[in-house]
């Protein structure tokens, strides 16, 4: 089985050697199938799981998120934190804070998964490496600024909501649509 | 020169070495070139994977064993899922089955691709790494429009797949398996016959059937020493009893035969695929489980055969959402394990080869 100088094996080596060679010749002629990366770019597929970002309602602009907090529990890595003090007088939670820690992140779309309301996303989006750990932290404006052009299947049932108080879509205040409570549990 | 005094040194290879496929160090008794004895360190790339899973939910487990054994993360999903069915005797529908057989091949096939090019790598052949490389790509690219990412994918859970198939993925998926099938054959012109691809690995790094058994090898590895072992066929999980498909066995046990015999299951797992994705039936593919579902109390050890041998879990599970305990057995552990009881007596370039063609990773050994 061995081949080697010195015995016959040395012209069947020398075949070997040279339909080796035969292989790699035949890809000459062939284009590249590499890209020149920072000029040229994939196009993502449309499941891809980039950044994390935050829908905004198609209409009005407004945040989706009704913070129910289902994110914040499917997270395996707890990069996600929300505070959403419920409101005393109508019972309703009220979006103060909600941040990303994409250092924390492992983009596993549990978060997606688990959201009801078709508020948070995985977009295709991917560029976003920083030198600076304290970059990583994204809170919601930002958030919601890099998800406004993401394309999304709104699956929220159609309620009519009275249209509420003028809200400036960077608030941090996410307009109320829906009651949590009963919403909250059918995950 | 046979009066000559020599004398038996230490070499330290590793931790960064790149030929130890993560950070491995041995530590070599020397006697010139040749290795008088192994003693394999390991614990560098420790995460503390079973610990972490027991503070998470059994969904929120499934990500975090992606990185228990990257190369093929399916099988990890996989495992975990089917331990955890086990547990709450959950019914998987058809179609889920079938979509996890398929991903499970394709993994595997991926797996075996990047052997092929790191273990040609490895020992000296460039052009073989970059055509593994480029095929494995096509499945990466199968992976990414299914489930969106490339390595961690998080795709198979309890009780299904997170997504269904996409649209055009049947035609895609035949015209990869199509150009894998077509390129084995360029593969193997590189190789099969290279007089210096023969030198180094023909004879070198015989793991007799035995000692492999002995030290629990499984896998490519103990088939290539001649004993016929795969769970699909001794212990059938998923559908896989359906599948018409052969286990290659070769006798030899050294470095070549543990080549040629992945080669050889590249093709079986290529079969497999397309039977699969023949008989692929319509339905759910996913069965209704909340994401905080409880299993009743009690202990289920699941094991399967992924690319390197046998990928077990033990999960322990006392009634709450989040396992009590969560034991992985991955068979990288195994064929470290084994080294120091064949590799010796080789030169220490040889011991390149036999650690590249047993196809350790260093994360499954870790954890």
């Amino acid at each position: 089985m061995q081949g080697g100088i010195g015995n016959m094996g040395i012209f069947k080596d020398i075949k070997a050697l040279f339909s080796g060679m035969r292989i790699t010749s035949k890809h000459l002629g062939r284009h590249a199938i590499t890209l020149q990366y920072p000029e040229e770019k994939w196009e993502m597929p449309e499941r891809s799981r980039g950044v994390v970002v935050l829908l905004s309602d198609k209409e009005d602009g407004s945040l989706n998120c009704t913070s129910c907090m289902l994110c914040m529990r499917a997270c395996p890595t707890a990069a996600i934190v929300i505070d959403s003090p419920r409101d005393p007088e109508t019972k309703k939670r009220n979006l103060k804070k909600f941040e990303i820690d994409f250092g924390l992140c492992c983009f596993c779309g549990l978060c997606e998964e688990a959201c009801n309301f078709s508020a948070i996303k995985l977009a295709t989006k991917y560029e976003f490496s920083s030198a600076d750990k304290d970059s990583f932290l994204w809170d919601v404006n930002k958030l919601q600024e890099v998800g406004r052009d993401v394309d999304y299947i709104d699956t929220r049932k159609k309620k009519k909501v009275a249209p509420k108080k003028e809200t400036t879509p960077a608030e941090t205040k996410s307009p109320e649509k829906k009651p949590v409570d009963q919403k909250g549990e059918n995950s | 020169m046979s009066d000559l005094r020599t004398e038996e040194y230490y070499l330290n290879m590793g931790p960064h070495h790149p030929s130890t496929h993560g950070v491995c160090r041995m530590v070599l008794k020397m006697d010139g070139e040749k290795v008088k004895e192994i003693e394999p360190h390991i614990g560098y790339l420790h995460r503390s994977i079973e610990k972490i899973c027991e503070n998470r939910t059994y969904a929120q487990c499934i990500p975090i064993l992606d990185r228990f054994e990257y190369v093929t993360a399916m099988s990890c999903n996989y495992v975990f899922a089917l331990a955890a069915e086990r547990l709450a005797s959950i019914e998987v529908p058809e179609r889920a089955e079938h979509i996890r057989v398929i991903m499970l091949e394709l993994n595997r096939i991926a797996s075996h691709l990047l052997f092929y090019g790191v273990t040609a790598m490895d020992i000296g052949a460039l052009t073989p790494f970059l055509y593994g490389l480029r095929e494995r790509e096509s499945i990466l690219d199968l992976f990414e429009m299914t489930c969106g990412q490339r390595l961690t994918y998080n795709y198979i859970r309890v009780g299904g797949v997170s997504r269904d198939l996409p649209n055009g993925f049947i035609p895609k998926c035949h015209e990869a398996l199509n150009t894998i099938e077509k390129k084995l054959a360029d593969y193997e012109g590189l190789l099969n016959e290279n007089p210096i691809w023969l030198v180094r690995t023909v004879g070198i790094g015989v793991l007799p059937a035995k000692v492999a058994l002995d030290y629990g090898v499984s896998g490519p590895c103990l088939r290539a020493s001649g004993v016929q072992y795969d769970l699909r066929r001794n212990d059938p999980y998923s559908i896989y009893d359906r599948f018409e498909f052969d286990i290659p066995v070769r006798h030899n046990g050294d470095c070549y035969d543990r080549y040629l015999l992945r080669l050889d299951e590249i093709r079986q797992s290529i079969h497999i695929v397309r039977q699969a994705l023949d008989a692929l039936p319509e339905g759910d593919f996913k069965a209704k489980v909340s994401p905080n579902f409880k299993p009743p109390a009690g202990e289920v050890y699941a094991r399967i055969e992924n690319s390197r041998g046998e990928l077990g879990v033990h999960v322990i599970s006392d009634g709450t959402k989040k396992p009590l305990r969560v034991k992985t057995r991955g068979a990288s552990y195994n064929h470290i394990a084994v080294l120091p009881a064949f590799a010796t007596d080789v030169l220490l370039a040889d011991l390149v080869a036999i650690f590249a063609t047993m196809d350790v990773i260093m994360p499954e050994v870790d954890r």
